[in-house]
C-alpha cells in the first residue's frame, strides 16, 4: 500500500465538511493503461476521499475498455473523475466532472461538489434557476484551473 | 447549474494537464469557464448573473 497522500489533520478537517453530507455520491473514475500520468495518483486520492465517509462510493473504470460508459457519462478525459448521484442501485448523472488530478486548490472543488451532489441542490438564486429552466439546448461549460 | 438542469455539464479541467485544449481556448488566466467549446468565456470567478448573461449570449449565437 502506497503512502497516504491525505494526512489525517487533512482527513479530520474533511471529515468534519462531510457532516454536511445528506445523500449518496457515486465517484466515478476513470482511467487509461496508456500513457496517463495522474491516473494513480488521482485514483488514489479519489479512494482516501470516499473512505471518510460511508455516503461516498467508488467505481473504477478504463476509459478504453469501458469506452461506451465513458461516452455515456461524456468522459473524454483521464483521470476523469464524475460526481454522480446514488440512491441505492440508481446513479443519476448531473453532469459534474473533473478533468485532471484534482490537487493544490482544486481538491476543495471536488469537496465541494462531493457535498454539492450529496445535497441534490444547486443553491443558485432564482433568477439563474428560471433561466436554466429555459434552457432547451446543450450547455458545456468548461472550467480550466491550474492545481496553485 | 448542471445540478439544476439535465442540459447543462459543468467540467473541471487542469488547463496544465490538458495544455492542447487550454491553448486551442486561449487559457491565460484562471478560472477560465468555456462555454460549449468557445461560444463564450469568462474569466476570473465571476457572479452567477455574470455568468448567466454569457451563456444566455452565447447561445444566441
Amino acid at each position: 500500500m502506497a503512502e497516504k497522500l491525505l494526512n489525517e489533520n487533512i482527513v479530520s478537517q474533511i471529515r468534519e465538511v462531510f457532516e454536511q453530507l445528506d445523500k449518496p455520491v457515486e465517484v466515478m473514475f476513470f482511467g487509461s493503461m496508456a500513457d496517463c500520468e495522474y491516473c494513480d495518483d488521482t485514483l488514489q486520492l479519489a479512494g482516501e476521499v470516499v473512505a471518510i465517509s460511508e455516503k461516498l462510493s467508488l467505481k473504477e473504470y478504463d476509459i478504453d475498455a469501458d469506452a461506451e460508459l465513458a461516452r455515456q457519462y461524456n468522459v473524454d478525459k483521464v483521470p476523469g473523475l464524475v460526481i454522480a448521484a446514488r440512491d441505492g442501485d440508481q446513479v443519476t448523472d448531473y453532469g459534474v466532472r473533473l478533468a485532471g488530478i484534482p490537487s493544490g486548490h482544486e481538491f476543495s472543488t471536488l469537496i465541494h461538489d462531493l457535498v454539492l451532489v450529496s445535497s441534490r441542490e444547486s443553491g443558485l438564486s432564482q433568477e439563474t434557476r428560471r433561466f436554466l429552466q429555459d434552457v432547451k439546448q446543450p450547455v458545456l461549460l468548461q472550467v480550466f484551473v491550474t492545481p496553485t | 447549474m448542471a445540478l439544476e438542469s439535465p442540459w447543462v455539464q459543468a467540467e473541471m479541467v487542469e488547463a496544465m494537464e490538458f495544455p492542447e485544449l487550454s491553448d486551442r481556448h486561449g487559457v491565460s488566466g484562471v478560472p477560465q469557464t468555456t462555454i460549449n467549446d468557445g461560444a463564450g468565456h469568462v474569466i476570473g470567478a465571476v457572479p452567477e448573473d455574470h455568468l448567466v448573461e454569457e451563456i444566455r449570449r452565447a447561445l444566441k449565437n
